[in-house]
């Protein structure tokens, strides 16, 4: 019983942060329909910065989210006035394929200045401390932490877009950008913006992550799949959509927890030899495949 | 112009042959020449400084009087069939390319005229440039490639002293053994249900899949339960799910085949999860770097790796005390796997022609594949070299073991590896069950 609940406890608390990866995402989308497959290296770059700021300052990782922050907004709006603005002007196929230029450049950039080796964080305050709460429930104190964060980074997004007339605008836009530019909304911000935070967002998320994982250049393709399915399953667009989606996809990564649960329960030998943790990301693909042939708008989405 | 250089190389080298072809009288043998083949730049260039030094003591130590040591080939000056003759080592590097391998060993074997070669410490061009080798009916002797699947291949020109990745394996279940029989150094007979149970994870490409294939094969041969079995990519930026498998497994012992940054994450993650196996055992490779040490401290006391030298050794046998004393005047540097076995590789060399007493490949042959060494003449704890010369893993020395080191924190407050297999070297008493982190 307790690989169960602490399967579902961890699937959660991972759920949380990987909602708050997706969220960039599908902010960016819902203002401008542009799918940006760059997404997940924002959130490598996230996660550099979070660990050579941390290295370099000397200073605990989960204080770098400020800098992470700035690094990431500043990217975004970089990213849109110097590229993203004169692909707007083109086809949609000409968008794909930019953004997935950009990935690329992103990704051999990186691994230009850093290197392809693994890097990770090793000393922090909440680094290697972990709570055992009972019923098999075992607490990492920093992804605890990075939950609890991203949670609050959600609430501070959400009410953004929907408590203030900065909000409202990127609404407009994201609405319908022509009608909002009559009424005076300066659009051509509104998108920047819409990059900056969405930027921001990951980064956050990039900080908060490498607390427990490593980094390499090349980490980005995995979180750009899992946020795809992520949006996809809550509504492009949707923000809610993407914090339940989040929590979702964060127990389909913990089928292989669900797997043992039951190969115990049932004392099945068969069952124990599937290598489940091997393809604990494919079910979230499965997922995505399903919801995109079912309900392609997603659970909460409202953009056609 | 290089490539015409080459060509005229080869014709010449091709010349040469022939000329040697030509019947020619019993000529007494002033020199011997081995060609030996190593990583001597790029990226494992520290390894390759310590092979090259690891040989040129034991060549060293051939070509004069050494009476201190107790070693055949420290007794005579140059190899005494031979008249005397010395050994004449000439280097070669092969920058950890497999192709560049085995052109240097047609180099030496066509333009030195080589008498045999020694090398080549990674697995993947010891294979090319044995097979060079094997063409040419030149012999080859290995020291330190562990892919099992150097041996299986049928050559009869290629013999290795080192133990491969199989009999590392098998050393554990050996372990597990002993301890339930009680011969393990500082603690009594273990119940055999309580550590029955076992779980591994290695690395999925092919050294870890391997090992892991192996893992199984001799926990059914040995009678434990192997409970869960699992392979994770070495590039994992998370292994929670993994280790919440192995812990869901309730496995007494744990066992890994690990690169370096992801033995890192795992230890690191078992710590996190709280698990509590009695036994962590790692398959070399990341769980012997400086890195795991330096990174993970302290946690890792009571944590074993396989592996094939420590320094320890030295405070046990006494000729590996001797050894290293030569060896630590000339470089500094204490012996280490590398040099350890390149040493006795070249030793083994010596002892092959000293047998043979000839220069001729066959006689060379039949030498190497009726060689006994004790193991009281090697700086390596092993018992002995013996190369196997019929079945499945032609060539391979069958006296071998590597060793068992077992991570404890020493009075000076260092973490370091002592030796706790095999059992009559054992340097410390073994920290049964782990503490837990």
């Amino acid at each position: 019983m307790d690989i169960l609940v602490g399967s579902v406890f961890a699937g959660l608390l991972i759920g949380m942060i990987l909602a708050l990866v997706a969220l960039g995402l599908t902010i960016i989308f819902g203002v401008m329909d542009i799918v940006n497959f760059a997404h997940g290296e924002f959130l490598m770059i996230g996660m550099y910065t979070g660990l050579l700021t941390a290295q370099g300052l000397g200073i605990d990782p989960l204080f770098t989210l400020p800098v992470a922050a700035a690094v990431g907004f500043l990217l975004g709006v970089i990213c849109y006035f110097g590229f993203i603005k004169f692909l707007l002007r083109g086809p949609m196929v000409a968008q794909l394929l930019g953004t997935f230029g950009l990935m690329l450049f992103l990704r051999n950039l990186a691994l230009l200045i850093f290197g392809s080796e693994d890097r990770a964080v090793h000393s922090g305050i909440l680094v290697g401390k972990s709570f055992d709460v009972g019923m098999g429930i075992i607490v990492p104190a920093t992804k605890l932490a990075a939950a609890g964060l991203s949670v609050a980074a959600f609430l501070g997004v959400w009410l953004l877009m929907n408590r203030t007339k900065v909000g409202k605008a990127l609404t407009a836009t994201a609405l319908n950008a022509q009608g909002a530019r009559y009424m005076g909304i300066p659009t051509e911000r509104m998108n920047a913006l819409a990059w900056g935070v969405g930027g921001a967002s990951v980064t956050i998320a990039g900080a908060l992550l490498v607390n427990f994982w490593s980094v390499n250049p090349f980490i980005g393709l995995l979180f750009t799949m899992i946020a795809f399915a992520i949006v996809a399953l809550g509504g492009f667009g949707s923000i809610p959509g993407a914090f339940f989606a989040g929590l979702v996809v964060g127990i389909i990564t913990e089928i292989p927890g669900f797997w043992d649960f039951f190969s115990y329960t049932f004392d099945a030998e068969w069952m124990m030899n599937v290598p489940m943790t091997s393809f604990k990301y494919m079910w979230v693909y499965v997922a995505y495949f399903v919801i995109v042939v079912l309900r392609p708008r997603g659970l909460f989405g409202w953009k056609q | 112009m290089k490539k015409f250089a080459k060509t005229w190389m080869f014709v010449f080298g091709a010349l040469a042959v022939m000329g040697l072809m030509a019947p020619t009288g019993a000529t007494a043998v002033e020199e011997i020449k081995i060609g030996v083949i190593y990583p001597l730049t790029g990226g494992a260039a520290a390894a390759g400084r310590e092979l090259r030094a690891g040989a040129e003591l034991a060549a060293e130590i051939a070509n004069n009087v050494m009476p201190d040591l107790p070693m055949t080939m420290a007794r005579n000056s140059g190899v005494k069939s031979l008249g005397g003759a010395k050994i004449k080592l000439i280097f070669k590097d092969h920058e950890g390319n497999p192709t560049i391998g085995a052109d240097q060993a047609k180099k030496l074997i066509l333009d030195d005229k080589v008498d045999g070669i020694l090398g080549c410490y990674f697995s993947s061009v010891t294979k090319t440039v044995s097979a060079v080798c094997e063409q040419y009916g030149i012999p080859m002797i290995n020291g330190s490639s562990t892919s099992p699947s150097l041996t299986q291949r049928g050559f009869k020109w290629f013999w290795r002293t080192t133990p491969h990745d199989k009999w590392f394996t098998k050393d554990l279940f050996e372990l597990l053994v002993g301890l339930t029989e009680g011969k393990v150094k500082g603690v009594a007979a273990v119940p055999k249900e309580e550590i029955m149970n076992l779980a591994s994870a290695c690395e999925k490409t092919e050294w870890g899949s391997h090992v892991s294939g192996l893992i199984q094969d001799f926990a059914r041969e040995y009678g434990f339960n192997l409970k869960k079995s699992l392979l994770y990519a070495a590039k994992s930026a998370d292994l929670s799910s993994e280790v919440r498998s192995l812990k869901a497994s309730r496995a007494d012992v744990m066992l890994f085949a690990s690169y370096t940054s992801d033995a890192i994450l795992m230890v690191k993650t078992l710590h996190a999860q709280k698990a509590r196996p009695k036994i962590i055992w790692g398959q070399d490779a990341g769980f012997e770097k400086p890195e795991f040490r330096e990174t993970l401290g302290d946690s890792i006391n009571g944590i074993l790796t396989r592996t094939v030298f420590l320094p320890k050794v030295v405070e046990i046998k006494k000729l590996a005390g001797q050894v290293n004393a030569l060896y630590k005047k000339q470089t500094g540097n204490d012996l280490g796997g590398a040099s350890a076995r390149a040493f006795t590789g070249l030793q083994t060399w010596v002892a092959v022609l000293e047998k043979a007493g000839s220069t001729k490949p066959d006689a060379i042959q039949a030498a190497a594949n009726s060689l006994y060494i004790p193991g009281k003449e090697l700086v390596v704890p092993w018992q002995g070299i013996k190369f196997s010369t019929s079945g499945d893993e032609l060539g391979q020395n069958v006296l071998g073991s590597g060793l068992i080191g077992q991570y404890q924190k020493g009075k000076d407050g260092n973490i370091g590896l002592e030796i706790v297999y095999p059992f009559d070297v054992s340097s410390a008493d073994m920290i049964f069950p782990f503490a837990g982190f």
